[in-house]
């Protein structure tokens, strides 16, 4: 297929697509059921003041559960392609001269990024903020000290593999207590709601951090030598 | 036990051994595993024991009812593939422990991916809300793309790409609906939605963009460019749980979606467009799997052709009488799980095949039937259910889809389905024919015997559902414990 059909069919797809969705939200009855009004009923009984947190890790934790085991699945498939190479590659790869504007900068810059990342897991239990956003920020801070050149690559070992894996655990663990008193999975137990969310946050927090760290740490292409160099000369 | 713990440990047991595969070394790994999925069958079959005594079951999770929380269904129909899922787990489980020792690299991380894949099939089984299917969707296509890319050779990373690029796609289609969806109504749960649905504009439009979501990730024609590839270019095992399970899971939602949810909704000639597309399928896929070079893109072909049966049921079940849609339901499972396993046990013989040979090429199997006669047998027995001929699980299904299709008067549809089949024979027959001939012969790897009795086992219960397929048949047809049956189509007969 040429590009000059295939640009044709797209817009064609996309003004298909576009016009279909008008007439949709166009025509959209109202609902009957009103979720927000029972989320804000049911808050009180939540163990958290906001209603995103309140959905997210107890209305409908079982969604928030698989979907820590995505980014899971996402870092197993980044180790499993780096493996054959990474090795070598890592413990070859030669420390990049490091400029003293950029280590100072990132001395400064990267508790200051770690900091407003707890802040904002704590802000979670009452305003918008919690794990997902709080794992981004301080893996930005990792992000950030690799590409300053700080030997932070260490290979795929245990202890990563067991802070990749915490945040399921100690989720899955939570979760499965309410099965040994005969209550459906995933309830938490009475008055501990609110503790046992910020402790499930708390570690999702470190094992989404080193995740989304590990997807940039190990991504073929940072291993691969071309995309080395560019890096290597931009530090000096 | 109860369902209340046992539904839930069809989650959990996938998930703890997918991080304990991660953590331990190898030859804790393989220990665990053969552990992990011993669980997983007993939990799997107690669960179908307690339905089928005592009655579907469901538990709300985190002990908040719909629509605040979200609920799993274990009913009939949710048990019989949760049981098809365990089976086709655990033979290929075990073929894995012998196939993968040609592969160590692979086999660090084939185990963290097997056990995720697993989960999310087990959780899109029994899930009853829209976005937590999307969820289960996310799971499943990402822990299986990981497997297709596993080999990380060009080939191999080529056809995951492919396959993610299309999976994602569908997947926002398919989230596009669900987000109209909610915005119409207010809810995500299944079981509410099919009381709420109407046929109105909005309603309809979520449902058309759902579908093309739906038959890209299922490999419909004509979405189905991604398949032979990531199929035919797998891990034997990998190629084998793909093929058998997870085109089936986006089909089983499309197939909620609208006899389930959208009864009111189905826009004029839908049914017969799904029916058309199945047939082009049919005859596409049975083409381009008989001149297929590659053993493997043969039987990967031979995948598309046999999904566009499952199309078949649209036009059959919608519209139509109770008889014929009751019909057609019950021939769509038959060939569902008839396929799992037959495809799932030629996946694996094949793969054996190829292995010994160190060739992917059909002609250079030339004379293998006299070294390896088990992996053909099997070969043949799943070939038997996939053609369709008596006694076979396959038998049943397209006897079922005919009866069906004359109930409801649409002759068309028996002339696609016995066309074919005689196109099935025809493409599964050149393995036997190299298979036989006796022409200069490749020197042969040694394989372990339990490759052949693994894939053997699969394709005798291929045969066997031909005689006990009214198990599952019977087993489907028990209620769920929602006030509107989820399976309308069905009902008692």
């Amino acid at each position: 297929m040429n590009t000059q059909l295939r640009l044709t069919l797209a817009s064609v797809a996309g003004v298909a697509l576009f016009a279909l969705l008008t007439l949709a939200i166009w025509y959209h009855p109202t609902s009957t059921v009103d979720l927000p009004q029972l989320v804000a009923n049911s808050l009180a009984e939540t163990g958290t003041e906001h209603p995103i947190t309140a959905v997210l890790l107890n209305f409908r934790s079982y969604d928030t559960l698989l979907e820590v085991a995505v980014l899971l699945v996402a870092v197993v498939i980044t180790l499993a392609l780096a493996q054959q190479d990474s090795n070598e590659a890592l413990s070859s790869l030669e420390q990049p001269a490091r400029d003293s504007l950029v280590i100072a900068l990132t001395r400064r810059l990267v508790p200051l990024v770690v900091l407003v990342g707890v802040y904002v897991l704590w802000a979670g239990s009452y305003q918008p903020g919690g794990a997902f956003q709080a794992g981004a920020l301080i893996a930005a801070a990792g992000v950030l000290l690799r590409l300053a050149g700080w030997p932070i690559h260490q290979r795929a070992n245990l202890l990563l593999r067991v802070g990749l894996t915490l945040g399921l655990v100690v989720f899955i663990m939570i979760a499965s207590i309410a099965l040994v008193s005969g209550q459906p999975f995933l309830t938490y137990p009475e008055r501990w709601a609110g503790e046992l969310i910020f402790a499930i946050e708390t570690v999702l927090t470190l094992s989404i951090a080193l995740t989304l760290l590990s997807l940039f740490l190990f991504s073929p292409e940072a291993l691969s030598s071309q995309s080395r160099k560019p890096s290597k000369e931009k530090a000096q | 036990m109860t369902t209340l713990t046992l539904i839930p440990a069809l989650l959990l047991i996938p998930l703890v051994f997918a991080i304990l595969s991660l953590l331990v070394t190898r030859p804790w790994r393989n220990a665990f595993a053969l552990l992990g999925i011993a669980l997983q069958a007993v939990a799997a079959l107690s669960l179908s024991w307690v339905i089928f005594t005592e009655g579907a079951s469901s538990t709300a999770l985190g002990n908040w009812a719909v629509p605040l929380g979200i609920l799993l269904v274990a009913d009939g129909l949710t048990v019989t593939l949760l049981t098809l899922t365990a089976f086709i787990a655990v033979i290929c489980a075990l073929y894995a422990f012998f196939y993968l020792r040609a592969y160590p690299r692979e086999e660090r991380y084939f185990w963290p991916l097997f056990w995720f894949l697993l989960a999310a099939l087990n959780g899109i089984w029994l899930a009853d809300d829209l976005f937590n299917l999307y969820v289960g969707l996310e799971l499943l296509g990402l822990a299986a793309v990981g497997m297709v890319a596993l080999q990380a050779t060009q080939q191999s990373l080529a056809a995951a790409l492919r396959y993610l690029l299309a999976a994602l796609f569908g997947s926002l289609m398919y989230l596009l609906g669900v987000a109209l969806l909610y915005g119409s109504y207010g809810t995500l749960a299944m079981g509410q939605l099919s009381d709420l649905m109407v046929g109105d504009l909005t309603t309809q439009i979520a449902l058309l963009l759902m579908t093309l979501g739906l038959l890209i990730k299922t490999a419909c024609f004509p979405f189905h460019y991604w398949l032979p590839p990531a199929h035919g270019g797998a891990l034997a095992p990998v190629s084998a749980l793909l093929s058998a399970l997870v085109v089936k899971s986006s089909f089983y939602i499309l197939a909620r979606i609208w006899l389930d949810l959208g009864t009111l909704a189905v826009p004029i000639g839908l049914p017969e467009v799904l029916g058309l597309l199945g047939t082009c399928a049919i005859l596409y896929g049975a083409w381009r799997a008989y001149t297929a070079s590659e053993i493997k893109m043969l039987v990967a072909w031979s995948t598309v052709a046999q999904l566009g049966y499952l199309l078949l049921l649209f036009p059959l079940a919608l519209n139509t009488t109770e008889a014929a849609a009751h019909l057609a339901w019950q021939g769509t499972l038959m060939h569902l799980l008839a396929h799992g396993f037959a495809k799932g046990a030629m996946f694996l013989a094949v793969g054996t095949l190829v292995l010994a040979a160190r060739s992917t090429q059909l002609s250079d199997l030339a004379g293998i039937s006299r070294k390896l006669p088990m992996a053909l047998f099997a070969y043949g027995l799943a070939a038997v259910s996939l053609m369709g001929l008596p006694p076979s699980g396959g038998f049943s299904a397209k006897w079922l889809l005919i009866q069906s299709a004359l109930h409801s008067g649409q002759w068309v549809w028996i002339i696609v389905i016995s066309v074919g089949s005689l196109l099935s024979a025809a493409y599964l027959f050149r393995v036997f024919s190299v298979s036989f001939v006796e022409g200069k012969q490749r020197e042969l790897q040694p394989t372990h015997p339990m490759l052949d009795v693994t894939a053997l086992t699969l394709a005798l219960i291929a045969i066997a559902l031909g005689f006990f397929g009214m198990i599952p048949l019977s087993l489907m047809e028990l209620g769920t414990p929602l006030p509107e049956s989820p399976l309308p189509t069905g009902g008692q007969p």
